[in-house]
């Protein structure tokens, strides 16, 4: 079900909770939504778990990092409460405990968020999604797209680059100065050649008779029904139902501001 | 967008999909550094040391191209590109990215964009880590952190975004005016007529 909904519809319904909850400072509201969109994700078992716990374990480490910094330095209104415990000179109270705590989990529902689009989502379709549901001008998309498919070229010329250097006999670089060099040799004769390929790609779509007029027929035709608005109500409305209940249970915090 | 031609925005679409690439890569670096900085609690300011990188599309593309517009959308296509590409940020990339833009695209308005001068590019790489600072005191919540932690983390960002954005994004954008390959575009011009002029 997560792959049929209109993209555009899709990326609105996961961006909206997310700029929400960065109003939220406590540790409940970001767990209750993490919790929903996690479920969401897997009850309807398009995405492989394994793949998903891969992706997300990097994010575990830094959501721990980002919470650990926020604990050792919190700000004014974050750093009331009794001393749970001390390190070096730093001092973690209940609060700044709870403050850090929650920015991690509140990183870890984007996360969750996030990967429910990526690994839901096809680029193409997304891309003529926004064309043709946010008006991006027909130029850029397309440009877009032709630049998108020309990313295993790149990887392709950079082996090129490599073994042609290798056969003139250029090594390995050493140390910075060399590093330096290195980055040169190879960077700049890879962005010249995106940059021509730009130009004849705009040639060849001049001569194919592109004009980039809004109001042309699309191939694929991309649609909003009436379950891409229901699917956004019901995670931006997820987000108010989870402040609620930790309105209700008396964790409630927007930006240092207990409720 | 009605004054540009197919030309150009093509390349600006290019240049936004190949620093999309540079971009997801320079998170893995981030990452990395950010693991040997988190036991003392500093874990994050492992991407403000490089956060300049981030907002180099911007200044290539608009010293490149010197149209309205060229900072912020091209910025703004690298955020979507990298969401193309799978990146964990997910669809908010693209808020972020729209946001840095906009900073960058601030410091070419200022001057009416008619000064390309390296001062104004690294006012730009400035603008947008000045944008992207107060962006994360919201998204990230940093708002959260102590006010000594919090200076220390934009000096370092500012810092950044002036010599990795504006310097480092000059001087490649001028090795690459070089090669000829920019003969149609704005700064490719200018270099041709400085060419001429030392040659007289």
């Amino acid at each position: 079900m997560l792959t049929s909904i209109n993209p555009t519809m899709k990326a609105f319904a996961v961006l909206i909770p997310a700029l929400l909850l960065a109003f939220t400072f406590d540790p409940l509201t970001p767990f209750i939504y993490l919790v929903f969109t996690v479920a969401v994700t897997f009850f309807t078992g398009e995405v492989a778990f394994k793949r998903w716990i891969l992706i997300v374990s990097p994010f575990l480490l830094l959501a721990a990092s980002f919470a650990w910094m926020t604990m050792l330095h919190p700000g004014g209104a974050f750093s009331g409460g009794d001393v749970l415990f001390s390190l070096w000179s730093f001092q973690v109270t209940t609060e700044s405990f709870r403050a850090g705590i929650s920015l991690g989990l509140r990183s870890l529902s984007f996360a969750a968020l996030s990967l429910l689009f990526i690994l839901t989502t096809d680029s193409t379709k997304f891309m003529l999604s926004l064309m043709q549901q946010c008006k991006l001008p027909p130029k850029l998309t397309f440009g877009i797209l032709a630049g998108y498919r020309f990313l295993p070229t790149f990887r392709y010329e950079l082996q090129v680059l490599r073994q042609a250097h290798r056969i003139r006999g250029v090594g390995r670089a050493r140390g910075v100065k060399e590093r330096m060099h290195q980055f040169r040799r190879y960077a700049i004769p890879l962005l010249a050649n995106a940059i021509r390929k730009a130009e004849r790609v705009a040639l060849a779509m001049e001569s194919k008779g592109f004009t980039g007029e809004t109001d042309r027929t699309h191939y694929h035709e991309m649609t909003i029904q009436t379950r891409d608005w229901v699917f956004v109500i019901v995670f931006v409305a997820m987000f108010f139902v989870s402040v609620f209940l930790s309105y209700q249970l008396g964790f409630l915090n927007i930006f240092g501001k207990q409720f | 967008m009605t004054k540009w031609n197919l030309r150009e925005i093509v390349l600006m679409a290019i240049l936004g999909v190949v620093f999309a690439v540079i971009y997801l890569f320079f998170f893995t670096v981030g990452t990395g550094i950010t693991n040997l900085l988190t036991p003392f609690g500093l874990g994050p300011f492992g991407y403000e040391v490089i956060f300049g990188i981030w907002f180099i599309v911007s200044i290539i593309t608009a010293y490149i191209i010197r149209k309205p517009g060229a900072a912020l959308i091209s910025e703004t296509i690298a955020g979507g590109v990298q969401v193309l590409l799978g990146s964990p940020a997910g669809p908010m990339l693209i808020v972020s990215a729209f946001i840095q833009g906009l900073g960058a695209e601030a410091a070419f308005a200022a001057t009416k964009y008619r000064n390309y001068s390296k001062g104004v590019l690294v006012a730009a790489g400035v603008g947008a880590a000045l944008a992207s600072f107060v962006w994360g005191l919201y998204h990230s919540g940093y708002i959260a952190l102590s006010l000594p932690l919090l200076s220390s983390m934009l000096i370092v960002r500012v810092i950044s975004g002036a010599l990795i954005a504006g310097l480092l994004g000059k001087w490649i954008t001028e090795r690459l005016a070089d090669t000829g390959v920019l003969r149609s575009y704005a700064l490719g011009k200018e270099w041709k007529k400085k060419r001429e002029h030392k040659a007289s």
